[in-house]
């Protein structure tokens, strides 16, 4: 199989999945509907969603996403560019494992999945100290983060440590897999996440030192800058972040952080449009699972804000762009 | 020389068969494993992908037919070989090589237009036509090569 016709079957499976992608009619009604309970009916009256018996609407948004990956790598199995989609998940787990040796607790409640490691040799690794047994792209990573919690017991930089981690390999394993849409989707999952590393530390008046370990730089925006930039305050990095590219990110920042976040997710699914015109490959593959995750995330605040009565105002202006 | 001519000739006949079978199978492997894919989310579709799939199969039945006709007429099928030149093979064997070549390239071509069109019966199945006709463009380059090739072969003196 030449490569540019690969998984050929997987994404004529992706596409006739696609259709059951939620619309942006299908948000309205969901939007619409009074409480909580009605957004089961209405999914599966859309007869796009299927809740299983005596799974409860959250429970199904948790394990939905596992599900989507689970069919995506069944027919993609140990693909290099696919599996930087779960980096982020795999180090959040590494965090929250690291944590629980510390803090002397167990670590499973804090998972998320899907995830490329097998959870409980994680747990072992990590208990062990074995830091080497680790997969390659987060072995250093957690040698490091241990020391810093050992040593320091300063919980946020270890956390800004392995969340830098994070967006490092994800641009390391794209530039290895060679694919121009995994660089693109790292660069742009980088950026925003040292967007707001970066206003966060400006805010908090952190350290050069703790700005250094925290953020990580990509194509799109370089740490150097980055740095210096949140070192001078916040009005004087929003006035520096309105000079770039990102000029808009400055705008939402201003406005609060959950409209950053949009923006981020909303950047993301804007990368995983241009798949549509991919007919082969690896990228429609990604793109889907992309959607679902921003549906998935849709859904959540959906259920949340109908659980905590919020005006249907704020959740229309809190859904992220749909995919379809 | 008159047997290497008969050779050549024949070669020309094989070839037609095999490049021209080559493009078609991987055409329509192709546009299989795209249909397979669709069909095991929605079974429904089945007849739909199946039309995209027969598509890039045509190529190794105008590389047959090419073949077929090119034995006739040198005789191997029917009353029984003639004497050829090396130049008359030679042109025998000239007169295959349209198809074939252009046969093996188009079937993949064609494999790969139809395999994205089986994506236009998976996401909107109303249009499922237009992937139909836009495989089918890439067949106007097989037929003009099967049209040359059959020419050829009707013209070569013997």
């Amino acid at each position: 199989m030449s490569n540019t016709t690969g998984y050929a079957t997987a994404v004529a499976a992706v596409r006739a999945l696609e259709s059951s992608l939620l619309s942006k009619s299908d948000i309205d009604r969901l939007t619409a509907a009074s409480k909580k309970s009605e957004i089961a009916d209405i999914l599966t009256g859309s007869g796009k969603y299927t809740l299983p018996d005596g799974e409860s609407i959250g429970e199904f948004i948790d394990s939905e996403l596992e599900r989507v990956w689970n069919f995506i790598s069944g027919y993609a199995p140990g693909d290099k560019a696919l599996s930087i989609l779960l980096y982020r998940n795999d180090f959040h787990n590494l965090k929250a494992a690291l944590k629980a040796l510390i803090m002397n607790s167990e670590p499973q409640r804090y998972f998320i999945t899907p995830t490329n490691l097998d959870l409980g040799e994680l747990c072992a690794t990590v208990t062990a100290r074995d830091f080497g047994s680790l997969p390659e792209y987060m072995s250093e990573a957690a040698e490091k983060t241990y020391g810093i919690l050992t040593e320091t017991l300063d919980g946020q930089l270890a956390d800004a440590c392995v969340d830098c981690a994070a967006m490092r390999a994800m641009q390391l394993s794209a530039e290895e897999a060679g694919s121009g849409f995994m660089k693109k989707y790292a660069a742009l999952i980088t950026v925003g996440s040292d967007i707001k590393t970066a206003y966060r530390c400006s805010r908090m008046n952190k350290s050069a030192l703790f700005a250094e370990s925290a953020i990580c730089g990509s194509t799109e925006l370089d740490k150097a800058s980055l740095v210096n930039a949140s070192l001078r305050g916040t009005e004087s990095f929003l006035s520096w972040l309105s000079s770039t590219a990102y000029a808009e990110a400055a705008e939402k920042l201003s406005e609060s952080t959950a409209s950053f976040e949009k923006y981020c997710d909303d950047m993301i699914i804007s990368l995983a449009e241009e798949a549509k015109l991919k007919a082969f490959g690896v990228e429609p593959l990604a793109a889907y699972f992309i959607a679902k995750e921003t549906e998935i995330k849709n859904l959540r605040i959906l259920v949340t804000c109908k659980e905590f009565g919020a005006d249907n105002d704020i959740i229309t202006e809190r859904m992220r762009k749909l995919y379809v | 020389m008159s047997n290497l001519g008969l050779s050549l000739a024949v070669l020309g006949a094989a070839f037609a068969a095999l490049f021209a079978g080559i493009g078609s199978a991987r055409g329509v492997g192709l546009v299989g494993e795209a249909a397979a894919g669709v069909v095991s989310v929605d079974p429904s579709k089945f007849s739909k992908v199946l039309i995209l799939q027969l598509l890039p199969g045509t190529q190794g039945l105008y590389g047959l037919l090419t073949a077929i006709l090119l034995l006739s007429r040198i005789g191997v099928i029917g009353s029984g070989a003639v004497d050829l030149t090396l130049n008359q093979g030679l042109m025998f064997f000239a007169a295959s090589l349209p198809i074939a070549i252009v046969g093996l390239f188009s079937g993949i071509a064609q494999g790969r237009a139809a395999a994205a069109g089986v994506g236009i019966v998976a996401k909107k199945p109303d249009q499922s036509s237009k992937g139909v006709i836009m495989a089918a463009m890439v067949e106007t380059y097989a037929i003009l090569a099967l049209l040359v090739s059959i020419l050829l072969i009707y013209n070569i003196n013997i």
